[in-house]
């Protein structure tokens, strides 16, 4: 997929450096100049309505790709419609788009017209093409009249167009410290690859697995709360500050600011030494409350996943994406299964390795007792096993290992192979080694048995066997894996 | 009787004859003819096996068997167990019950081979299995139909243990849980939580809290729930029990110390059908709101309140409501008196149970209200009631035709006349006259000519009497069984060698018996061959004689305190070889015996003790390899 190459050129030309301190003022300029430079030549007052116009580029270009997501484009397109003020040059420029917008449906009807032989797929193109414009067309028209008024902070799609992506790489970054927001327009490219990205998530959508954490019981209203996407490569840098002078990376924005002291005297004035966001946006707008998306596609930390739940702090941000998104590097020390890839994560479990005694007869262990008792409520045919039991037959290891975590697994692969579907983990046989790595969230804040995610799908089966071999207390009365295992997290 | 009348008798009416006899006529019956051997070995359902070598051939014997108690049974280990599963001449398959109360050497290996031998295995007893911990629980959980499950004094069954059972188990009905000290609440949850048809709970002693309260009254099906003297749960927690348990019958919460009244009249409350209230020693005194919910209980039979302050007057209000109470225990009652204890006997006169112990105030008058009016009266508890003379006993020998339990432990006026109208309650079965030192021989003589269906007799400091009493109790109470003679101090060889002529005797207790020596002991080491139980504590004066005949006679000797006896090494040995059955000795302060002498004698016997005492110093003596093999055979050493 393009995707990544695109979105890369296609952000908003932010660096991170600047969006991490003032996204708001940073992008907000940006969107005004995109806008300006947009086809459709809009002189607009208000923030928002530069987020309307982002997004008429997105659905136009989608036009040319004849991609056909447009249900949902032209949902929020309207909502980005609505959330502009009523002003005679908007409602000039609603105009001479309306006046495009027919001319393309003209053409379209003329290729529908004169087309001859189509395949069907490219005629559903069309269709859904010809659905798209006409909608956007009859809420443009609709925005004509006077009396629709937004003001930026309800309108409920104000914030979802456009996403304001930072750059992902050191030399954009480099390049944005030096040359504030003049460079952003060079990156300001044709939108079509935003909705062919929109578009392959809504396909992968429903194979992912929310696995992540459900950290904030938060329920900001969706629009009352601006959304920052970072890249993978950013993401996963080891440093995000740089020094303009000798390159040296940072994590901190504030070690870079000790580190530029040693540059030169002008680096050592209170105001360069003080924390640059506070008066960087003096008398601008009331900044929006942040909120970061996952760049992974389908993720429900993802801004285009149907039930989107936003990320909190960018260390939420790496911290999820290392967790859900990246193979785990780190392994224990000490036990030498559970794997890691954030390395607190490690560090956290390294101190309670070994001393998860309570371990149940699927194979999972539980630092308190209360734990491993709730999980073996909840699901039948558990049960705790005693441990340092030496006649345990294997048979019952086994299964019961490729039974515990099997959506751990899945879960693990699936975050490197996108196309496997879970079940088919189901039957695969893990050794008993791996059936403990994917257990590491020790530091995650699971609420209650998370940790089990879908684990029942074999166990009727396998407590069949347990019963014909009869070798340890699985209950023979199971009601069957089908009840539980609808148990999501 | 002819050979032509048996024959005469088809198998299956010689089936039902056999169903009418009792058990001992049953012994006798099967030495009749190889017809009745053989009806015999096909009816039999229950078993109780004494010696472990016996265990294959009887068990091949009787087909049917249902019941098999393994509780006194020593040498029983898991090897045994695992040849009884190789043999297929045993058929288990019929096999209900198993007692295998006291088994410690029967580990996790034992226990699973038997939950899987016995598929119909429903009441299982491993109580007092100290050893007994959470891989045994799991090697239980097994049998996956049992639904009666004692496991008393399991000390090292924790919570995981207890889930084994609880999620292997479903069919729980009854499980009793008292001691098992390790047990929190959350194995009480889930144990409530999967086992919805229990009935009966015993969590007696264990360190719950109210949360497991909360988790027990949730159970649609409770009829029983025990919890004595569980220090952690307070009147918030029985609170629960109001709304929960709809079907609860039967709660003891004696000796819960958190307990008050205010928790019972919320329990009375929200259970009108409630039969069996034990509130002994947790309620400090009756209050009006108590009495008046109380009356609700129309069907309370059993009502314990000792240790509380209870008026006459609402002693009487509390009969008055409750008409059917049948046993009542309000011992250390101390404000209770002769009115309260008439306006009880007016009102309740179908009472059979009565425990008075401690009740200082009550005099002559009250016994004689209660035996007048109460003629059902079945056991008596007097324990310490210090104003009760030959006149209250005497309206008990009048009246109590049914008496068969009687308790004058501590009571001054109790004295030979006293003994003589007692003597009229010719159903007596246990009699108590511990520290009633105002009897003599003359008075015991009653008991012995009179109660001939005696089977315990306590007579434990009666300095008072002799050997000659003691003569004309071996006389007449030919089926005594229990007989506790300790510090009677006037005892000599004469009269002890009476003893042998109680066949049944079992349970003997000796302590203190300076006079006696070895003579005395051989004899009732001859006659007594039932002897179980021996209690030697302090008679200095039994040299190596006795014991030899001791090791010689007495083979089912199981328990034997011998401590501060003059035993020599190689009569201990002897002893300790020889009784084959031994499994709890005493075997302190052996002032003879060399430490040489203690390593031979338990060597010899160390594969079936299961308790053992000894002085502290001996474990740093005794060779660490003796001390493995009894740890490893579930033998318990108490260091002294």
């Amino acid at each position: 997929m393009e995707t990544e190459d695109d979105l890369c050129q296609n952000n908003w030309g932010n660096s991170s450096s600047s969006k991490l301190r003032e996204p708001v003022c940073f992008t907000s300029q940006h969107k005004w100049e995109d806008a300006s430079i947009l086809d459709y030549e809009m002189g607009m007052e208000e923030e928002p309505a530069l987020q309307v116009f982002d997004h008429m580029k997105a659905s136009s270009g989608q036009e040319h790709n004849n991609n056909n997501n447009g249900g949902q484009v032209n949902v929020d397109f309207l909502q980005g419609v609505r959330a502009q003020a009523w002003d005679p040059r908007t409602m000039l420029s609603n105009l001479s788009f309306m006046e495009e917008k027919i001319h393309e449906l003209q053409d379209l009807v003329h290729l529908i017209v004169g087309g001859g032989r189509q395949d069907q797929q490219q005629q559903q193109h069309i269709t859904t093409d010809l659905t798209s414009i006409i909608i956007q067309l009859i809420s443009t028209a609709g925005s004509l009249l006077p009396s629709v008024k937004h003001n930026m902070s309800t309108a409920p799609g104000s914030a979802l167009f456009p996403y304001p992506r930072e750059a992902n790489n050191l030399a954009s970054q480099t390049l944005n410290n030096n040359s504030n927001n003049n460079l952003a327009q060079d990156f300001d490219l044709p939108k079509p690859t935003i909705v062919q990205e929109r578009e392959s998530h809504v396909v992968e959508e429903h194979e992912m697995k929310d696995e992540d954490d459900v950290e904030e019981g938060e329920n900001l209203p969706p629009g009352s709360y601006e959304i920052l996407q970072l890249e993978k490569e950013e993401i996963l840098a080891p440093h995000t500050h740089f020094c303009t002078i000798c390159g040296k990376g940072f994590k901190r924005d504030a070690n870079l600011r000790m580190h530029m002291r040693g540059h030169g005297d002008e680096y050592k004035t209170p105001a360069a030494l003080a924390k640059p966001n506070k008066e960087a946006v003096p008398g601008s707008e009331p900044t929006l409350i942040k909120r970061y998306s996952c760049p992974f596609p389908g993720c429900k930390r993802n801004k285009d996943h149907k039930k989107f739940q936003p990320l909190k702090t960018i260390l939420c941000v790496k911290n999820h994406y290392k967790r859900t998104h990246c193979d785990k590097s780190f392994t224990c020390s000490r036990c030498h299964t559970k794997k890691f890839s954030v390395i607190a994560d490690l560090k956290t479990h390294e101190k309670h390795c070994g001393k998860n005694k309570w371990l149940c007869s699927c194979g999972t262990t539980f630092s308190r007792k209360d734990k491993l008792f709730g999980h073996i409520t909840l699901f039948q045919g558990h049960t705790p096993a005693i441990p340092l039991e030496e006649s345990k037959p294997s048979a019952q290891r086994g299964s019961s290992a490729c039974e515990n975590n099997t959506g751990m697994v899945g879960f693990n692969l699936g975050s490197a192979n996108q196309e496997s579907p879970q079940p088919g983990f189901m039957d695969g046989k893990m050794s008993f080694e791996e059936s403990f790595s994917p257990l590491c969230f020790d530091t995650c804040n699971f609420g209650g048995f998370h940790e089990f995610p879908r684990p029942m799908f074999d166990d009727s089966e396998s407590s069949f066997q347990m019963l014909i071999s009869s070798a340890c207390g699985f209950s023979p009365r199971n009601g069957g894996g089908g009840s539980v295992s609808n148990t999501s997290l | 009787m002819s050979l032509s009348i048996l024959s005469a008798l088809s198998e299956d009416l010689l089936v039902r004859v056999y169903e009418c006899l009792d058990p001992p006529c049953r012994k006798t019956w099967r030495l009749v003819s190889k017809e009745f051997h053989r009806v015999d070995s096909l009816s039999r359902t229950s078993i109780r096996i004494l010696r472990v070598e016996f265990l294959h051939t009887l068990l091949s014997k009787y087909p049917n068997i249902s019941t098999l108690d393994l509780s006194v049974c020593p040498k029983l280990d898991d090897d045994v167990v695992s040849r009884l599963a190789l043999d297929d001449t045993v058929s288990t398959s019929r096999l209900k019950s198993l007692n295998l109360s006291r088994a410690t050497a029967v580990r996790a290996r034992g226990l699973e081979t038997l939950a899987r031998l016995c598929h119909a295995l429903e009441r299982v007893d491993v109580s007092h299995c100290w050893g007994f911990g959470d891989r045994e629980a799991a090697a239980l959980s097994v049998a996956a139909g049992i639904r009666e499950l004692k496991m008393d004094k399991c000390l090292s069954l924790s919570d995981v243990g207890l889930a084994r059972i609880v999620l292997g188990c479903s069919n729980l009905n009854k499980i009793s849980l008292k001691w098992c000290m390790e047990i929190s609440d959350l194995g009480i949850d889930l144990l409530c939580k999967k086992c919805k048809d229990l009935t009966s709970l015993d969590v007696s002693y264990l360190k719950i809290t109210n949360d497991s309260i909360r988790s027990i009254a949730l159970l649609p099906k409770l009829e029983v729930l025990d919890m004595v003297s569980c220090p952690l749960i307070d009147d918030d927690g029985l609170q629960y029990l109001e709304n929960g348990s709809p079907s609860l019958q039967e709660i003891d919460v004696t000796r819960c110390d958190r307990v008050t009244l205010s928790s019972l009249v919320s329990i009375i409350r929200g259970h009108p059908e409630l039969q069996h209230l034990k509130a002994s020693h947790c309620v400090s005194e009756i209050s009006v709101s108590f009495l008046q919910n109380i009356k609700a209980l129309k069907h309370l039979k059993t009502l314990w309140i000792d240790g509380a302050r209870v008026s006459d007057s609402s002693l009487l209000t509390l009969t008055s409501s409750c008409r059917a109470l049948t046993d009542i225990g309000v011992s250390r009652c101390v404000d209770v008196s002769d009115i309260g204890m008439m306006g009880l006997a007016r009102n309740c006169s179908n009472l059979k149970a009565l425990n008075l112990a401690c009740c200082g105030f009550v005099t002559d008058a009250a016994i004689s209200a209660v035996t007048q009016s109460c003629l059902n009266l079945e056991s008596l508890q007097l324990e310490s009631c210090h104003l009760i003379t030959e006149k209250g006993l005497q309206s008990l020998g009048c009246y109590s035709k049914r008496l068969q339990e009687l308790d004058l432990t501590d009571c001054d006026g109790v004295n030979d006349r006293g003994l003589e109208y007692i003597s009229k309650c010719s159903n007596l079965l246990r009699l108590k006259l511990g520290l009633c030192a105002n009897i003599s021989d003359k008075g015991v003589f009653h008991i012995g000519s009179k109660c001939s269906k005696l089977l315990e007799l306590d007579l434990y400091r009666c300095a008072g009497f002799g050997d000659d009493g003691l003569a004309a109790l071996s006389r007449g109470c030919k089926s005594l069984n229990r007989l506790i003679l300790s510090y009677c101090g006037e005892l000599t060889d004469t009269g002890v060698e009476q003893i042998r002529q109680l066949e049944h005797l079992s349970h003997l207790e000796l302590r203190g018996l300076k006079n006696i020596t070895g003579a005395g002991l051989a004899a009732i080491a001859r006659g007594c061959k039932k002897l179980v139980y021996l209690d030697l504590k302090l008679c200095e004066n039994i040299d190596d004689s006795g014991f030899w005949a001791l090791a010689y006679f007495s083979r089912n000797l199981r328990q034997i305190n011998l401590c501060n006896c003059s035993v020599s090494d190689t009569a201990l040995c002897m002893l300790m070889s020889n009784l084959s059955r031994v499994q709890d000795v005493d075997l302190v302060h052996l002032n003879r015996v060399t430490v040489e002498g203690f390593e031979f004698a338990l060597r010899a016997c160390c594969n079936r003790l299961k308790k053992l005492k000894l002085l502290a110093p001996l474990r740093f003596l005794l060779s660490s390899e003796l001390l493995e093999v009894l740890h490893a055979r579930g033998c318990r050493i108490r260091w002294d």
